[in-house]
């Protein structure tokens, strides 16, 4: 009799539990953040979904987007290409997910997208780079479902190229370029540039990613006296050759993208990791007020310094909830809307500067740099501005 | 340059002949090629900045407890892992070392995560990081002169330990005929868990000066130094100990060679171009006896 009793409890539990998800559920816009919250690049998802979640916070506080709060659900993609495509089926079939912010990683992304194309669903990645994605966003009807606030790997490589050739005047460059999509991508919109500029190239190193002995293209280098190294891969390579051309004798500047920017490289390359250069989207003292109100509130929370990945993920969700906001929670209509964003006039105004988009998706951002000064990142002193 | 190319190419290749040795000793006595080594090699790493970090042990004695404790989980690991399997086909052994490899790898990403960390610098001593001898046109750190001194003592004695004492002289005998070895009264356990004590304690040592040398230390750093002593003590002649110390050195020594010189695309590719060149020609490794099976 008794168990006859707690049954009746617990299917009554069971049925006010589904009224009170299903209330809930009305109550709620689901957007879709999927990020590797797990493995290597762990690290770098935690600063995507600070980003989104602080923007999320934001909105909710002042009453959500018309009378419905707003609710981020999380998927771990490890920043891995087969993981992605799995976690792409499931947010493609959940049609309570309205639009999605991410990926993190180029290559989970370009492996998920085709989901999204099938599905009709944006997705909007704060953080990557690769010069691919620009091609693969569209579906049969010509139709652009990928967006990025982030600028190119290419833009990135030119840039450099332009800095360091007419900001810094440099004449002699040796360039270590990872053997990786990105590292390739990098290398080859960097060189085709820096020959434009009239850079000598001295020496052009490939490296397997977690290789640990540089020692041998550095002594090479070395007898060609370049006055700069510039790394086209991760901090985990890019500080070991930092060190190691230091400790051959080289001490010269070194200069990186993206992949090189993280408090780690400092840490490992130690004395050495002085006097590199990096692009970043976002540079914390260039920034305007809104973005100080930020970065403090971020400190506050989550007691360290912001970085460009959680800036470029809190103005993505800002441009997705907007978008939901002006046309509700539509699939095809936040598409639209996002793709309307093709011009100066109707950027949306975030933290990290005006965003708008081309026909691929691809935003034109301008790159900061900030160096290595002390152990410590610092805005450079010579900014250029294109 | 030449000259440099080769002082490079020997520290590297006394890393990996360090680490060869632990691998061909194994396989010596009791035909295992244990993957699993690679992983000691970084758990001596983590382990020895752990003990420096949380405990405040300098360095010298942290090296010293880092090797004590690898010995205890090699003879551990053999314990638990290959000791039942002894009697088992080989290919049995040979899988659940693969297996102890992946799981050692995953345990340290636990504990000390998944980022590379870099070396405690400041327990370094300073003439190691700073100073720099100049020998003609070659540049030689302190480090490196420490890494030559370490690896040539470990090593002869080593050679020592093999040739000089009984325990020694028990596995040299246990490696030509484990069953007259035991019906001559040795303790063919006691011999065997010595074996992977000595080997392991090498691994640590080597996995120490990776870590100084190259000021980063990850969890999965075992697997690519694993492969490259394998290959060493393949090159050398696996089961022979000096053939695991030339292996490596050969190893090292082409590799480095090979990225200066021809291209830094194929530095991995060249270095096993040698090591079957050498097979191909040599099957059983440069100093390699070319003996029957055992028996």
């Amino acid at each position: 009799m008794k168990f006859k009793h707690g049954l009746v409890v617990a299917l009554a539990m069971a049925a006010f539990l589904a009224v009170g998800n299903l209330v809930l559920a009305a109550d709620v816009i689901k957007i879709a953040v999927p990020t590797p919250l797990t493995g290597p690049a762990a690290g770098y998802g935690d600063n995507v979904k600070a980003g989104v979640a602080m923007k999320i916070e934001e909105i909710n506080a002042k009453g959500g987007v018309n009378g419905k709060k707003i609710e981020a659900v999380y998927f771990d993609e490890q920043c891995d290409p087969k993981e992605a495509a799995t976690v792409g089926t499931k947010i493609a079939g959940d049609k309570d997910l309205v639009a999605i912010v991410g990926h993190l990683c180029s290559g989970a992304h370009l492996a998920a997208l085709p989901n999204y194309l099938r599905a009709g669903v944006a997705a909007l990645s704060p953080t990557a780079t690769n010069v691919n994605i620009s091609e693969k966003g569209k579906d049969a009807k010509g139709q652009t479902w990928s967006f990025r606030n982030v600028y190119r790997d290419d833009f990135q490589g030119v840039f450099l190229a332009d800095y360091m050739a007419k900001a810094l005047g440099l004449k002699k460059v040796a360039v270590f370029f990872a053997n990786s999509d990105y590292g390739i991508g990098l290398k080859d919109a960097f060189l085709k540039q820096a020959k434009a500029n009239g850079l000598t190239i001295v020496g052009e190193e490939a490296y397997q990613e977690k290789s640990t002995d540089f020692t041998p293209q550095l002594t090479k280098i070395k007898g060609m006296a370049p006055e700069a190294l510039f790394i086209a891969g991760y901090y985990a390579e890019g500080s070991l050759i930092a060190d190691q051309a230091k400790k051959l004798g080289m001490d010269v500047p070194k200069f990186g993208a993206d992949g090189l920017d993280n408090a780690d490289y400092i840490k490992l390359a130690g004395p050495a990791g002085d006097n590199t250069y990096l692009t970043t989207p976002f540079l914390a003292e260039t920034a305007g007020p809104e973005a100080k109100a930020f970065i403090d509130a971020y400190k506050a929370k989550f007691k360290r310094d912001v970085d460009w990945m959680s800036a470029n993920a809190y103005d993505a969700a800002g441009m997705v909830i907007e978008a939901i906001s002006k046309v509700g929670p539509d699939r095809a209509k936040v598409r639209e809307y996002l793709a309307a964003i093709n011009t100066k006039d109707k950027a949306y105004k975030g933290i990290t500067g005006l965003t708008y988009f081309n026909d691929k998706g691809d935003c034109e951002k301008p790159a900061y740099v900030k160096m290595v000064k002390g152990g410590q990142f610092v805005p450079a002193e010579k900014q250029m501005t294109k | 340059m030449f000259e440099q190319q080769l002082f490079n190419g020997l520290t590297l290749g006394l890393i990996y002949a360090l680490i060869a040795v632990g691998y061909t000793m194994v396989y010596g006595v009791i035909e295992l090629i244990n993957f699993a080594h690679g992983e000691i090699y970084m758990l001596g790493a983590f382990l020895c900045i752990t003990f420096i970090q949380a405990l405040g042990i300098p360095l010298f004695p942290a090296i010293a407890l880092s090797m004590a404790c690898c010995a205890a989980i090699g003879v551990f690991i053999d314990r638990i892992a290959y000791k039942p399997l002894r009697k088992a086909p080989r290919l049995a052994a040979l899988i659940t070392a693969i297996g102890v490899s992946i799981f050692l790898q995953n345990i340290a990403m636990i504990i000390w995560g998944s980022r590379p960390v870099p070396f405690v610098r400041a327990a370094v001593p300073k003439v190691f990081g700073e100073t720099v001898f100049t020998l003609g046109s070659v540049n030689v750190s302190g480090l490196q002169l420490f890494i030559y001194a370490v690896t040539t003592a470990m090593m002869v004695g080593l050679t020592l330990i093999i040739n000089k004492t009984k325990v020694g002289t028990a596995m040299r005998a246990l490696a030509q005929n484990p069953v007259s070895a035991a019906l001559m009264g040795i303790n063919v356990d006691r011999v065997i868990s010595f074996t992977f004590a000595l080997g392991s304690s090498l691994g640590a040592v080597a996995g120490i000066l990776v870590g100084m040398y190259y000021n980063t230390i990850s969890a999965t750093m075992g697997y690519n130094a694993g492969v490259k002593a394998f290959a060493a003590a393949v090159l050398g002649g696996i089961g022979s100990v000096p053939g695991a110390m030339l292996g490596g050195v050969v190893l090292g020594v082409a590799e480095t060679l090979g990225a200066g010189y021809v291209s830094s695309q194929y530095r991995d590719g060249l270095g096993y171009a040698v090591m079957i060149a050498v097979i191909l020609l040599r099957p059983s490794g440069l100093l390699g006896k070319s003996v029957g099976q055992k028996a």
